[in-house]
């Protein structure tokens, strides 16, 4: 069956004070129905891609299509078929929640029947019924995140864009908005979201783009994206020397396992190296001898199924999970990452 | 706003939009205690206070009025203005802050209804703030020569130098989307923009350099057209120069806001 593309951007960029390229030459195509995930650290360019998406912010150049409407012409019918949740708590707080959803039924123009309906129906689904007549600032961090996406559900959107969703959220909570975001897409509604959480993309997205540097670096579903590397991961941690000598380390160790045979691959990392092997138990030993003969010591040794991660680790040379994720800056994901 | 001045055209959701912004905006006014004081109190201290410190300026020669609080009151309605338009600017600023001006952007709401509901929320505060300070001028003892014609006309004037500045203020709110340079800003400007107008002396009692500075003083241009209505009568030719240049004033600042919104998004 083919499915039609609800998103597609044509070399999409987005360049700030004329030298940081946030998003960079970026196509993309998002299915119908499906829940896609933009993975990447901080500084990606995944809120700039969104931003744009929903039309915040002007692209520098390129060109994006909705749901066949051209983005730089047809903004406004884009609004209408389009729910954002924001990064930012989005809430006002001296609103209860039942009204601050019926401000945004009045700004997308809904008859008044309408509203009411909605407003019931999206209580309903974040479950926040009991808490609809109380003020907003009386809610927990977990319910006004409920209640944001609840406004973004309003209008009833085609396309659904969620910006970080479960940022700063305890995990019992994170598992909800999981479920909701599941539930909101049965409803044919097609998601569109940025993460930073690995477990995110792997047990909620049909298909996963990898960004780095507002580029794609890898794209597939969480499955495929694992399956480019085979076998177990063996994740060796160097102890950190004068930065040459470091580098000339892990170097030397790189070249000494890739001629081993049982290795199948070797990804250098700024810390240490990536091994991926058939089979993990029989090959640490071995790992560990040849590592030691050649007289380079390792701080750290884990085995792993391949993750998402190394994935990252793959394309990028660094990894995922060092990212602490606590960036909400006004300007959304513009800060450059250090060390670039 | 994100792009585009598309978004006009429709007469109906332009209504409806403007409607619904001004009613969000004055449930938060009637909800926050905060703003009962500020709206009440604050006219209240500020009249006990002046008028008792200031009693004597009233001997000088050639002072308009025996009384303070009749030369006071309206020189108050003009300097509560600039102080309540500071107050709309911060809570602008905390939509921008919790994200909920982006929300709002990403609907089809008409940007310009944005801003008219807001500038229709301090004209209303702003009657509401001249009701109050008039009430209790009346009741300490004050009188206002013109009636009914001369409240219509300060309630004007005072909007207007209220909504410029409340838009310069929004602009560099939306722009800076920070909160220390607006209270740096409105720290900077709030005093001198009072004390260099005729609003708690009149300009003869000032040296030569702070009479030429009044002249640039748009809060100066209010004070003058206003206070006549309560000491003497008509001024039309005050109040026609307080028009212009508060008409200016205010479009000047709805531009300036107007572009600083159009651009929030990048």
């Amino acid at each position: 069956m083919l499915v039609k593309n609800i998103i597609e951007t044509f070399n999409l960029t987005k360049v700030y004070n004329e030298k940081i390229r946030a998003v960079d030459d970026l196509n993309l195509a998002i299915k119908e129905g499906e829940i896609f995930g933009l993975l990447g650290p901080n500084g990606a360019g995944k809120t700039t891609t969104i931003r744009m998406l929903v039309t915040l912010t002007r692209p520098t150049s390129g060109r994006a299509v909705i749901d066949g409407h051209d983005l730089a012409k047809e903004a406004r019918t884009i609004r209408e078929i389009i729910g954002y949740s924001s990064q930012q708590a989005g809430v006002d707080d001296n609103a209860k929640g039942r009204e601050y959803l019926g401000l945004f039924g009045n700004y997308y123009h809904l008859d008044g029947q309408t509203i009411k309906r909605r407003i019931d129906e999206v209580l309903v689904l974040m479950e926040l019924e009991d808490a609809a007549d109380r003020l907003i600032s009386t809610y927990s961090g977990g319910m006004q995140k409920r209640l944001e996406i609840a406004t973004a559900l309003i209008n009833k959107p085609k396309i659904l864009i969620l910006d970080e969703p479960t940022l700063g959220l305890d995990v019992q909570t994170r598992l909800r908005i999981w479920d909701y975001i599941r539930e909101i897409n049965k409803e044919d509604t097609t998601i569109l979201l940025t993460t930073h959480y690995l477990e995110e993309t792997d047990k909620l997205c049909d298909r996963v783009a990898i960004v780095d540097h507002g580029k794609i670096v890898a794209l597939g579903t969480p499955d495929e994206l694992k399956s480019e590397i085979s076998g177990d991961a063996v994740t060796l941690t160097l102890p950190l020397q004068d930065p040459d000598q470091h580098a000339k380390t892990i170097e030397r160790a790189k070249q000494l396992l890739s001629s081993q045979t049982y290795v199948r691959d070797v990804v250098a990392r700024d810390d240490g190296l990536n091994v991926y092997v058939d089979e993990g138990s029989s090959a640490v030993p071995q790992i560990l001898r040849v590592l030691e003969e050649a007289d380079v010591k390792a701080e750290g040794i884990t085995l792993t199924r391949p993750s998402l991660d190394d994935v990252f680790v793959k394309y990028t040379g660094r990894t995922l999970r060092e990212e602490k994720g606590t960036g909400r800056g006004a300007l959304g994901g513009v800060r450059p990452r250090g060390g670039r | 706003m994100a792009y585009g001045r598309e978004g006009g055209g429709d007469t109906v959701p332009f209504i409806r939009d403007t409607l619904t912004s001004l009613t969000r905006l004055l449930r938060t006014f009637t909800r926050s205690p905060f703003y009962a004081f500020v709206y009440l109190v604050q006219p209240l201290i500020w009249l006990l206070l002046f008028t008792q410190i200031f009693k004597s300026v009233t001997m000088l020669p050639d002072f308009p009025t025996s009384s303070y609080l009749q030369f006071f009151a309206p020189g108050l309605i003009v300097t509560l203005a600039v102080f309540n338009s500071n107050f709309t600017g911060f809570a602008l600023l905390n939509d921008i802050n919790f994200g909920v001006l982006e929300k709002v952007l990403v609907t089809p709401v008409n940007r310009y209804s944005l801003i008219l509901g807001t500038v229709l929320y301090v004209a209303v505060t702003g009657v509401l703030q001249v009701a109050v300070v008039l009430i209790i001028s009346f009741a300490l003892g004050a009188t206002l020569v013109t009636g009914v014609g001369g409240i219509l006309i300060t309630i004007v004037i005072v909007s207007l130098l209220g909504i410029g500045l409340t838009s310069l203020l929004g602009a560099l709110a939306l722009r800076a989307k920070r909160v220390e340079p607006l209270i740096f800003v409105s720290n900077l400007i709030t005093l001198p923009l009072i004390f260099l107008s005729s609003a708690l002396i009149p300009a003869y009692l000032t040296p030569d350099w702070v009479q030429t500075a009044m002249k640039f003083n748009p809060v100066n241009y209010a004070v003058l057209a206003v206070r006549p209505l309560f000491l003497t009568g008509y001024d039309w030719n005050a109040i026609g120069v307080g028009l212009v240049v508060l008409v200016a004033w205010a479009v000047a600042g709805i531009i300036i806001a107007e572009y600083a919104f159009r651009r929030f998004g990048d």
